[in-house]
């Protein structure tokens, strides 16, 4: 039992160590977010809307974190098959599941350069109050978010194994995951119809909590709900991924690109 | 008469022919995804902040998105009709060629931009569909036309990045920033009036910024505006200029230092 938390914290100390160094992870993880800070803070201000300004940032620095799961993930599969590697990580002992885990949550972490550059981004070049309605709880609800968005993670690289080219797919599902989840605006300018979607995706309720926190509500509720839910998608990926890696070994897919 | 079908076959089969060669990796699932998906749902991003923040109307966001989504072709495929050809070592066997070097990218370039009127003219045709903003049938041919001057002057745009690639290894990395650069100056995305007056400045010098105030004056219905059209094709034209002269100097330069298919 003492494995599985060394196995994590290894991994993802060492993905991350990895990605750190790599100039196109910081540049999708800490720019292209600085990007859509800065869009984000003239749209709100030019909407007479200077005291949600927090929220913009705040809501950037999480679409920031989403792109770097999502490229991440959807990476994590084509990168072990581009280095010749995803063989030997199928035939280990460790199961599948347990061995892209610390990957995607690595991904999740260098995704938090993101929130932490468009926050200094707010307060140094927009004078950005870091006025947080529950500051404690804004600490806690980041990392679950976090959490929540790796576990999201897990299940779409999970789902890329049977993919040769998973970023056909990750590259289109940046925009509708941001709007879903009311990371930037919230999911009730939405159509109704797509409300059961967004009340499905871990990275609402977590995005939620965060919101909460910084601009006041409740942030316990939709933190559990994030938790709850991204526990359940670990489980999904789990699930599926034992039976692509069957289908993929069986139709001899797997080193294929 | 002989000299010029040969030029304009170096332009037309050339140009296929490296189009085929270097966005070889892109199968059908990839092409509608990134190209066609992706930038679509874009715009509905940015139509439903703007609905909440009342910063502009719709028929801003779409049309300013259509007219951004040809960047992608247009800086990625100008960066890789150069850069790619370092990355598969193949572009000493193309810099051998004693034939004149602009006929020979502006043929690379060609194809990405008859892409970027592609995706741009699917992206608009779809949104517009998809929310009920009926495109004036009188400004369509005026629409193609300006879609077509912005495909092009954002494909000089990534020629003169991809000339960067005989130069420095990772630039796909300014192609990126480039990208970001581009959705935040050009008021494709955000009103330029909210932005402050050196960002306006900016945008002035880059592409899509005239094309995306020419296509919204079409779709109000206020006729082509010759001024911005003329505007937009000067800044492709600098553009692809800066990359004939960057192409050059660098070619030479790593041609001295024996640096051209070093990694």
């Amino acid at each position: 039992m003492r494995r599985l938390p060394r196995l994590i914290l290894v991994g993802v100390r060492t993905h991350v160590s990895y990605m750190s160094r790599s100039p196109i992870e910081i540049t999708f993880a800490v720019l292209v977010p600085l990007v859509y800070a800065t869009l984000a803070v003239y749209l709100f201000r030019a909407a007479g809307d200077p005291d949600r300004l927090l929220t913009a940032s705040v809501g950037a620095g999480l679409m920031g974190i989403w792109g770097s799961v999502l490229f991440g993930s959807g990476g994590a599969v084509q990168n072990q098959r581009w280095l010749g590697t995803l063989e030997t990580l199928v035939v280990a002992p460790t199961p599948l599941a347990l061995v892209l885990l610390p990957i995607t949550l690595a991904t999740a972490v260098i995704g938090t350069y993101a929130m932490g550059a468009t926050l200094l981004w707010g307060v140094l070049l927009f004078d950005v109050p870091l006025d947080f309605a529950h500051p404690a709880l804004f600490l806690l609800a980041v990392p679950v978010c976090v959490l929540a968005l790796g576990m999201t993670g897990l299940l779409l690289a999970a789902t890329f194994v049977l993919l040769r080219n998973a970023n056909a797919l990750a590259n289109p599902l940046d925009t509708p995951v941001w709007l879903l989840s009311g990371l930037l605006v919230p999911v009730t300018v939405l159509p109704a119809w797509t409300h059961p979607v967004s009340w499905a995706l871990p990275t609402t309720w977590g995005a939620r909590a965060v919101h909460a926190a910084t601009s006041g509500g409740d942030v316990l509720t939709p933190l559990l709900a994030a938790a709850a839910l991204g526990a359940g998608y670990a489980l999904a990926a789990v699930l599926v991924l034992g039976r692509v890696e069957r289908r993929a070994r069986a139709a001899a897919t797997l080193a294929l690109t | 008469m002989f000299r010029f079908l040969a030029t304009a076959r170096l332009v037309v089969v050339g140009g296929a022919i490296s189009y085929r060669a270097l966005f070889n990796w892109t199968t059908p699932p990839m092409f509608i995804g990134t190209l066609l998906v992706g930038p679509l749902l874009q715009v509905f991003f940015f139509v439903f902040l703007g609905r909440e923040l009342g910063v502009a109307d719709d028929r801003f966001h779409l049309v300013g998105n259509a007219v951004l989504a040809a960047s992608a072709s247009g800086v990625y495929g100008g960066t890789m009709a150069v850069a790619n050809e370092r990355r598969y070592g193949t572009l000493g066997a193309v810099l051998l060629s004693p034939r004149h070097r602009i006929p020979l990218w502006l043929g690379r370039a060609l194809p990405y931009v008859l892409n970027g009127l592609f995706v741009s003219a699917f992206v608009l045709t779809a949104a517009s569909l998809v929310l009920g903003l009926p495109l004036p049938a009188g400004a369509l041919a005026g629409l193609l036309l300006v879609l077509l001057v912005a495909a092009g002057a954002c494909s000089a745009f990534g020629l003169a990045l991809g000339a960067l690639g005989l130069r420095f290894r990772d630039v796909f990395l300014v192609s990126n920033v480039a990208s970001s650069v581009l959705l935040l100056l050009t008021g494709a995305a955000v009103p330029r009036d909210t932005l402050p007056g050196w960002m306006r400045t900016a945008g002035e010098l880059l592409p899509l910024t005239h094309a995306a105030d020419a296509a919204r004056g079409l779709t109000a219905g206020a006729g082509l505006d010759a001024g911005l059209l003329g505007a937009e094709l000067a800044v492709g034209a600098g553009w692809g200029l800066l990359a004939v002269v960057l192409l050059g100097v660098f070619e030479r330069g790593s041609r001295r230092r024996a640096t051209l298919d070093t990694m």
